[in-house]
Parts: structure tokens; sequence; C-alpha cells
């Protein structure tokens, strides 16, 4: 599904990836977890092609495919999503008809027919339940007075309703109550299934508890320092972060 | 004539010759050079003779448009003359013609049409008002009287001056919506010099929208003054859209305590256009509030100018006011000057304002992108939103959509009003 390559990557000429190497197969969920500032949210951004983050080196296969030479949306029809770790509010724009002109922008992309008004509503109204969203958010701005935790369901809400094939998750569990957090992990493992990846950025065990990664990396200075399994994300919550700098500069 | 409007007429030609036409060497018309464009319309000398006012007047080449799903009381005014006024009105509610007054009620007609010394000052528009303007619609609601229906009144106009002088008296707890609604046939230049004066009683409310889309060959003046008596409210609705060169001057006196009015405005200007507001909010009582918000979006050449200035009077204790004028440029060669004036004269207040001009935002785009819009698509969905936000506060919702389909139409975007509304009002 995704293949990185000593990606580097700069933002405003100051380098934050230092030659990442990350292979996801079709199916798999990862999870990405490493200190405050290592790079995270940059993968992620440079994943969905945001401006302003320069890749200097590497490569990004993406289905076959070099992923840079897509423009953002184009990789939203082509199945990439980006849940933000700090959704913006965009007062004036109505949250159903953005998700609208997005759904039907990649029909189109994909030659399919666009869908009315009706059939719209149908799939929002249903989607929306994955994630115990109340109906009446649709007609809000976009995340406009959103509570963290409303925000972060939306994305997920969203997630559901673009149906990617490679999700990034910005620590989507970030800022939940325990009872949130049940909620949205619930969404997530409903959506998981054999033909969508799936990249989990978190600090956090919990969320790990909930959905189970079949691989979990450590991103630290940039770079890749260590993955492994479940088991991993276990040690890194009692251990901190720090033996695994000391393991990689031995 | 009588010599009571007789006297009226000179005070008003006497005050215009003494402060003439604007220039750009006056503080407040710094930015708006109206004197060559203007010229051509002065020459003519109206007709001031009272007349009915229903005269027959050449229709058949212009077209009201009207706006689409109103139910409204309407009023008709073609080139500075009332052509229609509504058959039945609500017991307590009255509309007439000025020109009827002018003929049957000298001392009203000459208080409504009297310019004073220091609108004149601002603006010898509108002393040339006072002594050139042929009609208008003189509107009553009496106390206790709540208008269920708004009041309409469209403007049309030929390429000629047009000297419009409106009065709306709403009496105490008296309740009415009126709407100015300016078009003229696009392509025909023109002049428009309409000044509105309303009074509201104390514990009256009026909603107020003035939406001007006259021809961009033209040029429009416009003055409006309130005057409001304890508890009483106001909202107002300012749409320029249309117009070569428009300039609005909006007073608002808070005469008495407990008085609260809310601005909102929102001026698209393209090409070579240019639209001049300026505000004025005069808080002289205590307790009183003022809530102010004018959005511009400004694209091609055009040149657009605020100024909104708060007066806070001594005594004016416990005064509550906020003001915010925020512009979105669209093309780097349109500009604006935008100026925030404060001055208060007593301690006890709050006040806040604040201006900023700028460009869409990236990370809002980006989000957008994010979810598959296009560049283009994001764009103007954004740019939308930023003019909605002001648009959303207009309770009557066929007015709102009107105006906004007229905005997203003017945006400089290839995009569909309804299929985008569809989802706004499907949601909803
Ligand atoms: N737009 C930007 N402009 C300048 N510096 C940036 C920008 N975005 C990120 N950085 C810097 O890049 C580094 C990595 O930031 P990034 O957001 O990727 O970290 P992160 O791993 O997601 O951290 P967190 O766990 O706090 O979310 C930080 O030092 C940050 O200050
Ligand atoms: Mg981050």
């Amino acid at each position: 599904m995704l293949e990185i390559k000593n990606l580097h990557a700069e933002v405003d000429g100051r380098e934050i990836l230092k030659g990442i190497d990350l292979r996801i197969g079709t199916g798999e969920v990862h999870a990405i977890m490493g200190p405050n500032g290592s790079g995270k949210s940059t993968l992620s951004n440079v994943l969905a092609g945001r401006e302003g983050y320069e890749v200097t080196a590497g490569t990004i296969m993406y289905k076959g495919r070099n992923l840079l030479d897509l423009s953002p949306e184009e990789r939203v029809w082509e199945g990439v999503f980006l849940a933000f770790q700090y959704p913006v509010e965009i007062p004036g724009v109505n949250n159903a008809y953005l998700l609208r002109a997005g759904v039907n922008a990649k029909r189109r992309h994909l030659g399919l027919p666009e869908l009315d008004a009706m059939d719209f509503m149908q799939l929002v109204r249903e989607k929306a339940q994955l994630v115990e969203l109340d109906p009446s958010f649709l007609s809000r701005g976009v995340n406009e007075g959103f509570s963290g935790g409303e925000k972060k369901r939306n994305e997920i809400f969203q997630m559901a309703v673009l149906e990617p094939s490679l999700a990034i998750l910005d620590e989507t569990d970030s800022g939940l109550d325990i009872d949130a957090l049940k909620i949205v992990a619930k969404g997530v493992n409903k959506l998981r299934s054999p033909e969508r990846s799936m990249i989990m950025v978190t600090h956090y065990q919990r969320l790990l508890d909930y959905v189970r990664p079949d691989v979990v990396h450590v991103l630290a200075d940039g770079r890749i320092l260590k993955s492994g399994g479940p088991e991993l994300a276990q040690e890194l919550d009692r251990r901190g972060y720090d033996w695994v700098r000391e393991e990689a500069a031995a | 004539m009588s010599t009571l409007i007789q006297e009226v007429r000179q005070r008003g030609e006497r005050l215009f010759e003494r402060h003439g036409i604007p220039h750009t060497r006056l503080e407040h018309w710094k930015y708006t050079d109206i004197r060559r464009a203007i010229e051509p319309w002065l020459a003519e000398k109206a007709d001031v003779s009272p007349g009915s006012g229903y005269e027959a007047l050449p229709t058949d080449d212009v077209a009201f448009q009207g706006i689409d799903g109103l139910d409204a009381y309407r009023i008709r005014v073609l080139d500075g003359r009332v052509i229609e006024i509504p058959e039945a009105l609500p017991e307590g509610v009255i509309v007439q013609p000025l020109a009827r007054l002018l003929a049957d009620d000298e001392a009203r007609a000459a208080r409504i049409l009297n310019a004073d010394e220091q609108a004149s000052l601002f603006n010898g528009l509108v002393a040339l008002n006072t002594a050139r303007a042929q009609d208008g619609v003189v509107i009553t609601v009496e106390a206790g009287i709540e208008l269920a229906r708004p009041i309409l009144i469209q403007h049309m106009g030929h390429a000629q001056a047009a000297h419009i002088c409106h009065a709306l008296e709403l009496g105490a707890q008296a309740h009415a919506m009126v709407i100015e609604h300016y078009e003229t046939p696009e392509q025909t230049a023109g002049f428009t010099n309409v000044v509105s004066r309303v009074q509201l009683g104390s514990g009256s409310s009026l909603v107020h929208v003035r939406l001007q889309q006259e021809s961009s060959a033209r040029m429009h003046i416009g003055r409006l003054d309130v005057c409001q008596q304890r508890d009483s409210l106001l909202k107002s609705h300012v749409i320029t859209l249309g117009a070569q060169t428009s300039r609005l001057d909006l007073v608002v006196n808070l005469n008495e305590a407990g008085a609260s009015c809310e601005l909102n405005g929102l001026y698209l200007t393209a090409g070579r256009q240019h639209a001049d507001h300026h505000t004025v909010i005069e808080h002289r009582a205590p307790y009183c509030r003022s809530r102010e918000e004018y959005r511009g979006i400004l694209d091609g050449r055009s040149r657009a100018v605020f100024n909104g200035r708060v007066v806070v009077h001594e005594g004016a204790v416990g005064t509550d006011s906020e003001q915010r004028n925020a512009n979105l440029l669209l093309s780097d060669r349109a500009e604006i000057d935008t100026k925030p004036e404060l001055e208060i004269y007593n301690d006890d207040v709050r006040c806040a304002h604040g201006a900023t001009v700028g460009q869409l935002d990236e990370a809002q785009l980006f989000y957008m992108k994010a979810r598959g819009l296009d560049d283009s698509q994001a764009r103007e969905l954004l740019t939308f939103a930023f003019a909605d936000e002001v648009l959303v506060r207009l309770d009557v919702s066929a007015v709102r959509r009107h105006i906004e389909r007229l905005s997203f139409d003017k945006l400089p975007y290839a995009g569909d009003f309804d299929a985008m509304s569809l989802g706004l009002e499907e949601s909803a």
C-alpha cells in the first residue's frame, strides 16, 4: 500500500524528517509513537501534501504510484485520508456541504455518478451513528464551536464517509475522555478492513488497547528508531523513550 | 409653492453653495473623489414643483426585479418619483409619497426635507438633496403596531439624476422591517442621491435592509440618519454590490438610555468599482449598546473605504460598543482603506474595535483540500463563507437568499449557488 524510502523533509528551511523508511502492507494498522516535536505530524502533513512541507530527498510510493506527484485533493480521491491533530474551524462553511463536495469530487474522479442530496444525507446519517455524532453537527460550520472531543469524532466521521484506503490518524485520541475514546476506537475498529491500511499517531497505550496495531514504530528526531509488535507500545508506556534513543545510538 | 417649503429649499441651496461637492482635501473624503464624475448630473435643474407623484413615467423600458419569495408591502420609486404604493395597509401604518406631503402638509414635509448643518458639512450633497428632492416615501408606523410583513421600497432609474428623500417614523413599541432596494438597468449611467431619515420611538424596533445593486456605471450617494429613543432597537444590514462609485454615510444617534443598534455591512467590489462606507455611532445616553461588523471582499482594481466612528459622549456611562471591519483582498491590485475611530469622553465604557485585511487562510484551504475539494472550489467556498458570516444575521430567509445569490454570483468563481445552497438547506 505505502512504501516510504529515505524520506527527508524540511519546514521553513529546517530539516525535520531525516531519513524515514516505512512500509505498510494492505490492511495493516501501524502505530507511530514518539516524543513531542519528533516529526510525527510533519510526516502526516507530507503524506497529505501540505504546502510548505518540502521533500528534499527520498520517495513515497502509494499503490505503486509516486504519491508526491499528486495534489492534496488528488490524494484524497485516490484514497488517502488525514485526520488532523488540530482540525481547523471554518466558520460559515457547512459541514455537510463540505463533505458532499468532497465525496462528489472523489466520485467524479472515479467515474461514479454524484450523490444527490437525499442519497448523501442518508449516507452521512448512517456514518454519523458509527461515531455517535449527533446529526445536528452536520448543519453547523466545519468544527465551529466544537469541543476538542467533538472535533476528533468529526474527523473519524469524515473518514467513514470518504472511505479511504490509507487513513492517517494524527493523535485522534488526544483530548478525549475515556468514553469518547471508546466511541472513537469503536468507530476505527469498524472501519478496519483487509483493504484499508491505517497509520495511527499516538502518545498513549490506551488507544492501542482498543485498536490493536500490527506494528508499532518509534519516531524520534526525524527517524524511525525502532519497530516492533504491540508489546513495544507497552514497553514505551512503562519506560519512556530514552532507552530507545540510547539503544539506537549504541 | 409655499414660502415654508421655499425657505427650506433655499436653505438647502445656500448650504450646498457653502459646502459644495465634497473634495479630497476633506478628512472624510480623502479617498473618494467624486467631483468629475458627478459634474454632468448637477447641471440638470430638477423640477421641484409639488405634484401628486403619480404622473405617468415611462416604465416599459425598465424592469423592477424584486426579491423572489418575499411577501412584502411593495412601494416603487422610479427616477426619484414614487409610482406605486400598497393599496391596503394594516391599521396604524401610513405610507405617503413626500410629493403629496409637499402639497398637503408643508410643515411636516419641511421637517423631513430639512438638512442640518452638521450633515451638510459632512457631505454637501445632503444639502443638495434638500434643495432638489421631489419625492420619497414617508412611512409612519403608529405606537404599538407590529408589522408582520416587511415593507419593500424598490428603486429603479434611467440615466439621470434622482434626488430622493425618505422618512420613517416608528412610534413607541412599534416593530417593522423596511428594505430599501436600489437597482438600475446594467450599463446605464446616472446619479442617485438619497437621504433616509429614521426616528425610532421608545421601545420600538426596526430591521432595516439597504441593498444597493445599481448599474456599475452609476454613482450612488446615500445617507441614512437614525435617531433612537429609549430602549429602541435598530438592526441594520447594508449590502453594497453595485454602482461605479458609491458612498454611504450611516449615522446612528443613540439619544436615550437603553437604545441599541446592530450594524451589519457587506461590500463586494470588482473591476474599477469604488465603495465608501462611513458610519458614525453617537452614544449620547447611558447604557446604550452598539455592535458593528462590516466585511468587504475586493477584487480586480477596485477600491473600498471603511471609516467607522464611535463617539461616547460625556455622561454616556455603561456604554457597550464593539466594532469590527474585516476585508478580504482577492487581487493584489485591489485596495482598502480602513479606519476605526474611537472618541471617548467618559470612563465607564466597554469599547472594542478592530480592522483586518487579509487573504484566505492557508490552514482552512488545506483542510478543505484534504477533504477532496480542488483549489478553486475551496477558495470559492471560503470566500462565500466570509461574506455569509454577516449575511446569516439577516433573519428573513427570502431576503437573505436573494442577497446570498447575488453575492455568490458576483464572486469570481464558476460554482453554482443552487448546488451549494442545496446542501445548506437540507442539512439545516
Ligand atoms: N509549520 C511549521 N513551521 C515551523 N516549524 C514547524 C512547523 N511544523 C512543525 N514544525 C517544527 O517541526 C518539528 C516537528 O513538529 P511535528 O509537529 O511534526 O512534531 P510531532 O511529532 O507531531 O509533535 P507532537 O507530538 O507535539 O504533535 C517541531 O520542532 C516543530 O516546531
Ligand atoms: Mg503532532
